[in-house]
């Protein structure tokens, strides 16, 4: 066996076994059984899960709708010495809202740096 | 001599405070006419630590986004989503991009794709420590600002990745002013 | 200036970005974690099944994972695992590797014959032996990587792979006849 013979038996692996489509809709069933999953739940579910820390008993979701919608979160006068917990509860949430946009922007911009170095990496190796 | 001195760091010294703060420019603050969803969150100091209070002490991940919401001076979030492409110009992007021009900010990423997405990064440094942290993304259906303000140590950044599901942002795997310009 | 947003709405508004995020994760994933299913189950029903419970898996622990590098090692490792533990593993191959999806990347070779078989041999290998081959060429691991996905030594790695290579060559020259490869 030589080593020529060891290398073209690897190239053959690779060929063999290189990626292969995931099929057409995968992500979409994927997203399905997660919304399914996550809808059947009424577990307390950390931050640290994606869609749990965002789930609220109904009631008191029913109770915080009713809050007014002058409410304006910055403006807020925070000099007031007692605020409702349902403002404060509208003010957290506004925070976690916040968080989860800075967290999705990010990705986003990390996902398209590295996309960019993969391309890069990939041409170099072509040439 | 005294007065005229007075005189410079009075001009001086609002210019250098402006240098911190952001403002949104209001052709931008308009495009929640035109979008069919806007979120609007403006956070100051004061604000993020009341909010915060209503974070579980008794859940440790809201324990722990309590403790790195306290060291920030302030989040502010414009994002508008609109019904079809074009629901905003590149003058407006440009409008908020120029916030950035003054001292004290680097740009870490750039990234600019034909008819896709469009997203900055920027970091703003006071003595060599982040101090704030801009991000701008242009998508053909949405526009988004976030702003960060803090002496947030990069570690700290990353905490919030960890909490959040933002990927750690590595000082030393972010080159300066990465482009993935595919015109 | 608009409207401030209520808490169930915001609520509702960070639930729909979490779920874009994370559908984007499952595109930018899914055609490894599916790859890795079905080179080792050789069966693209079974194979979609298990990929899927992966990302399901995935979706509950993504809070933990710090990076996407983190998110690939992770997947790799839950994938690895999920189907060398599969019950299916001592059932022959359900159909032909060909009967599946398109390849992700231009093929190498032009020896569609050879590819077939070699998937074929590679899906009757051991179930340890059979990963590490896959992990090595479909995803061009390194021993040591490996090693780290599979929680083995490396040197048990490097000697299942160097059996594993010997005995396909083995098998494909007695099948096939004088291969040249």
């Amino acid at each position: 066996m030589t080593v020529n013979d060891d290398n073209r038996m690897e190239d053959a692996l690779r060929d063999a076994l290189c990626r292969r489509e995931a099929p057409e809709g995968f992500a979409e069933r994927v997203l399905a059984r997660v919304e399914k999953r996550s809808f059947s739940r009424r577990a307390d579910l950390h931050l640290g899960s994606w869609l749990g820390m965002f789930r609220q008993p109904l009631l008191r979701w029913t109770a915080l709708a009713a809050v007014s919608t002058a409410l304006i979160v910055g403006g807020i006068e925070y000099r007031q010495l007692q605020r409702e917990p349902a403002e404060g509860e509208v003010a957290k949430q506004q925070l976690i809202l916040a968080l989860r946009i800075a967290s999705s922007k990010l990705q986003l911009a990390k996902s398209k740096v590295q996309h960019s170095q993969d391309q890069n990496e990939n041409q170099e190796e072509k040439e | 001599m005294k007065k005229l001195s007075w005189l410079i760091l009075s001009v001086v010294l609002p210019v250098l405070a402006g240098a911190q703060d952001i403002k949104i420019p209001p052709e931008v603050e308009k495009l929640s006419a035109k979008a069919k969803e806007t979120v609007e969150v403006t956070m100051d100091g004061p604000m993020l630590r009341w909010a915060s209070k209503f974070l579980s002490a008794d859940d440790p991940e809201e324990k722990k986004c309590a403790q790195l919401v306290a060291n920030l001076k302030g989040i502010y979030v414009r994002s508008y989503e609109f019904e079809d492409e074009g629901g905003y110009t590149q003058a407006e992007v440009e409008a908020l991009r120029s916030q950035m021009r003054g001292p004290g900010w680097r740009r870490v990423v750039g990234v600019r794709e034909r008819d896709g997405d469009n997203v900055d990064v920027f970091f703003r440094l006071e003595n060599e420590k982040m101090a704030g942290i801009v991000v701008i993304a242009a998508e053909p259906k949405e526009l988004t600002f976030v702003n960060i303000v803090g002496p947030i140590e990069l570690d700290q950044l990353a905490d919030l990745g960890g909490e959040f599901g933002v990927p750690k942002l590595d000082p030393k795997s972010l080159p300066q002013a990465q482009k993935g310009d595919r015109k | 200036m608009a409207e401030p947003l209520s808490a169930e709405k915001a609520a509702e508004k960070a639930r729909r970005i979490a779920e874009t995020d994370f559908a984007e994760i499952v595109r930018r994933h899914q055609a490894m974690v599916y790859s890795l299913a079905l080179h080792f189950l050789a069966d693209p029903a079974a194979a979609e099944e298990l990929a899927q419970d992966v990302f399901l898996q995935l979706h509950a622990n993504l809070g933990k994972l710090k990076s996407e590098d983190h998110v690939r090692f992770w997947l790799r490792k839950v994938t690895s695992h999920r189907c060398i533990d599969s019950k299916r593993r001592r059932m022959p191959p359900q159909m032909s590797l060909d009967e599946g999806p398109e390849p992700a990347v231009p093929s190498r070779t032009d020896d569609p014959l050879l590819s077939r078989r070699l998937r074929q041999l590679v899906a009757s290998l051991p179930e340890k032996p059979r990963m590490i081959v896959i992990l090595r060429y479909q995803e061009d691991m390194s021993a040591e990587d490996i090693a780290e996905v599979l929680a083995m030594p490396v040197a048990t790695v490097k000697s299942h792979l160097q059996r594993s290579l010997a005995l396909l060559r083995e098998k494909v020259t007695r099948t096939i006849g004088e291969v040249t490869i």
